[in-house]
């Protein structure tokens, strides 16, 4: 097959997460009502705390990375649920795609979204907060987003892991996946508070090492960017062996059948 | 395309000793394929007929490798399905009842998303949607959402999606369950056309014994899980007596061993001035049948044909 036609298996799921998402008016709360009530909730709350310069960094750092990470999870995850939910899984499981191809596809769709709302939140937390994120120049930027968009992806690949092995009601994965990482990888609070059992799964967790890194910037400290790196790395190319493991096993069991059904 | 791909093949399916069970989260299984071994030549249009919960469904989503077998060998036009899973899904696919895809996306998209998975791209991408927006009707309906579609048009979007990667091999699994009869007729045209003119190997499933008579030239039965019986319509009608039943209601003596001896008869059964004789060619042995009659007042007289209930109580026997 030429590189074209690679390429198209790799857009086919982009596309079909695009129409979606343009014909569904809650893309409007994905992208806009959400993070902005998230970002303005953290920001006031600073306010009313009269918390400090850097702390408004590192809450605002935490607010803005927790909303990117959501939008792009779940545009990963969108690419089972969409077809589990109008029952066409089929459609694409006869096709002969890869689990990459899927995953990689809705990720660049991700990316996109998320990057959107990444703009539309930095602006707004500049303007409102004064906050600078380019305070540290572009490739921290650059680099924050890389974590937080290897991260989304893995858990992307654990919703659709989760469905292919536990059925149809495994699709809460998509929601509350999210909300562990919340408590564990320091997105409000440095690692440090947690008991030392979540803090061991927070050195498990890339983004807590992302988020470390960024902050730094602001708050100088220590980090270990590439630490980080090489975990989302290990997590991605493991989701990805996975997840075709789960779609093989969901083959033989049938639960594959099961979910057009 | 690899070499596997282009090898010629006679045998659209030879599969040997398929089963498959269904495992419950707790252990409990439940038994859908037993033994299933057939050959399928690519030239034929073959039938998979049976009741629900026969195992059609499983078998035709075993063969086009959308789930796996417990045990048996699977060879999909020539290539074995075990290492071969990739290249074989560029060459077959699959239309399905009640067929689903994205519900927001509209019939051009569907197929630009289903054609882009295939790995078409670019004016041949463009050109592959249109064209089976043409052969199936549904130009004028390309900007319609799926979700807004009648049963008979969401059924010609999965054929013209099976149809785009161009396969050697098409799975049909119930492909006019639910459609109103005109929709269905014109769907039997499409699938023989499909065939016929695209000389694309066709395997399909249904609840219909007309239909498998009018497409198929052999007929797999399935009951519990097993093939019970296996051979073209007319072999099938012909050793289970089971063709056409003409029904002839008479007052007064009619000539039972002449009836018969008559050609055509495949048998009869005679109660209360009541006849059923089962004939081979219902309106061509009406004739030679009346005529033995002619001792008696008939008044009444019907031609039905074998349904698949009746096929089913004789293999039950």
């Amino acid at each position: 097959m030429s590189w074209q036609g690679e390429l198209n298996r790799f857009l086919a799921s982009a596309y079909k997460n695009w129409i979606i998402s343009r014909r569904n008016i809650f893309t409007v709360f994905e992208l806009f009502f959400w993070p902005m009530i998230s970002l303005l909730s953290i920001g006031l709350l600073t306010r009313f705390l009269a918390v400090e310069g850097s702390m408004v960094s590192f809450l605002l750092v935490g607010a803005i990375a927790l909303t990117i990470l959501q939008v792009a999870q779940i545009d990963v995850a969108y690419v089972l649920l969409f077809d589990m939910w109008s029952k066409s899984i089929k459609n694409t499981f006869i096709a002969p795609v890869r689990s990459y191809h899927l995953v990689f596809g809705a990720l660049l769709f991700g990316i996109l979204r998320g990057s959107v709302v990444f703009f539309i939140l930095v602006a707004v937390s500049g303007h409102l907060f004064g906050f600078d994120f380019l305070a540290g120049g572009i490739f921290p930027v650059l680099a924050f987003l890389a974590g937080i968009f290897a991260m989304a992806a893995s858990i992307g690949i654990t919703v659709c892991i989760s469905i292919l092995t536990f059925g149809q009601k495994a699709d809460v994965a998509a929601w509350s996946l999210s909300g562990l990482i919340l408590l564990v990888s320091g997105i409000y609070y440095p690692v440090d508070v947690l008991p030392p059992l979540l803090q061991a799964l927070a050195r498990a967790i890339p983004l807590t090492y992302f988020l470390e890194y960024y902050r730094s910037i602001f708050i100088p400290g220590p980090h270990h960017l590439m630490w980080g790196a090489a975990l989302a790395s290990f997590y991605l190319t493991l989701g990805l062996i996975l997840l075709d493991r789960a779609i093989e096993r969901a083959r033989r069991t049938g639960i594959l059948l099961r979910l057009s059904e | 395309m690899s070499d596997k791909v282009m090898q010629i093949t006679e045998k659209s399916v030879q599969a040997k000793g398929i089963c498959k069970r269904y495992k419950s989260f707790f252990g409990r299984s439940a038994t859908i394929l037993k033994d299933i071994s057939l050959d399928i030549d690519a030239s034929e249009i073959f039938g998979l007929l049976g009741p629900n919960g026969s195992g059609k469904t499983t078998l035709i989503s075993i063969f086009s490798t959308l789930i796996y077998p417990e045990a048996g060998s699977l060879s999909i036009l020539g290539m074995d399905a075990r290492g071969n899973r990739d290249a074989i899904r560029r060459c077959i696919n699959i239309s399905t009842a009640k067929p689903n895809f994205p519900w927001s996306l509209t019939v051009k998209e569907n197929l630009r998303h289903y054609g882009m998975l295939y790995g078409l791209y670019g004016a041949a991408l463009s050109r592959t949607v249109q064209d089976q927006m043409e052969a199936f009707e549904l130009s004028e309906f390309q900007d319609h959402k799926f979700e807004d579609l009648s049963t008979g048009l969401k059924q010609r979007l999965s054929l013209a999606k099976a149809m785009l990667n161009h396969p050697r091999l098409i799975f049909l699994d119930e492909p006019t369950t639910g459609l109103d009869p005109d929709i269905s007729l014109k769907t039997r045209q499409l699938i023989r056309r499909i065939h016929d003119e695209d000389g694309i190997s066709v395997v399909m499933s249904t609840h219909y014994m007309p239909e498998a008579e009018m497409l198929c030239d052999r007929i797999a039965f399935l009951r519990h899980g097993s093939i019970v019986a296996l051979d073209t319509p007319q072999n099938l009608k012909r050793h289970l007596k089971l063709g056409e039943r003409i029904c002839i209601t008479y007052q007064g003596e009619a000539d039972i061993s002449a009836l018969q001896g008559q050609p055509g008869v495949l048998g009869l059964k005679a109660e209360n001035g009541r006849m059923e004789i089962a004939v081979d060619r219902g309106e061509e042995s009406l004739d030679g049948i009346i005529k033995l009659f002619s001792g008696a007042k008939i008044t009444d007289i019907e031609i039905k044909e074998p349904d698949l209930e009746d096929v089913f109580i004789e293999l039950a026997r």
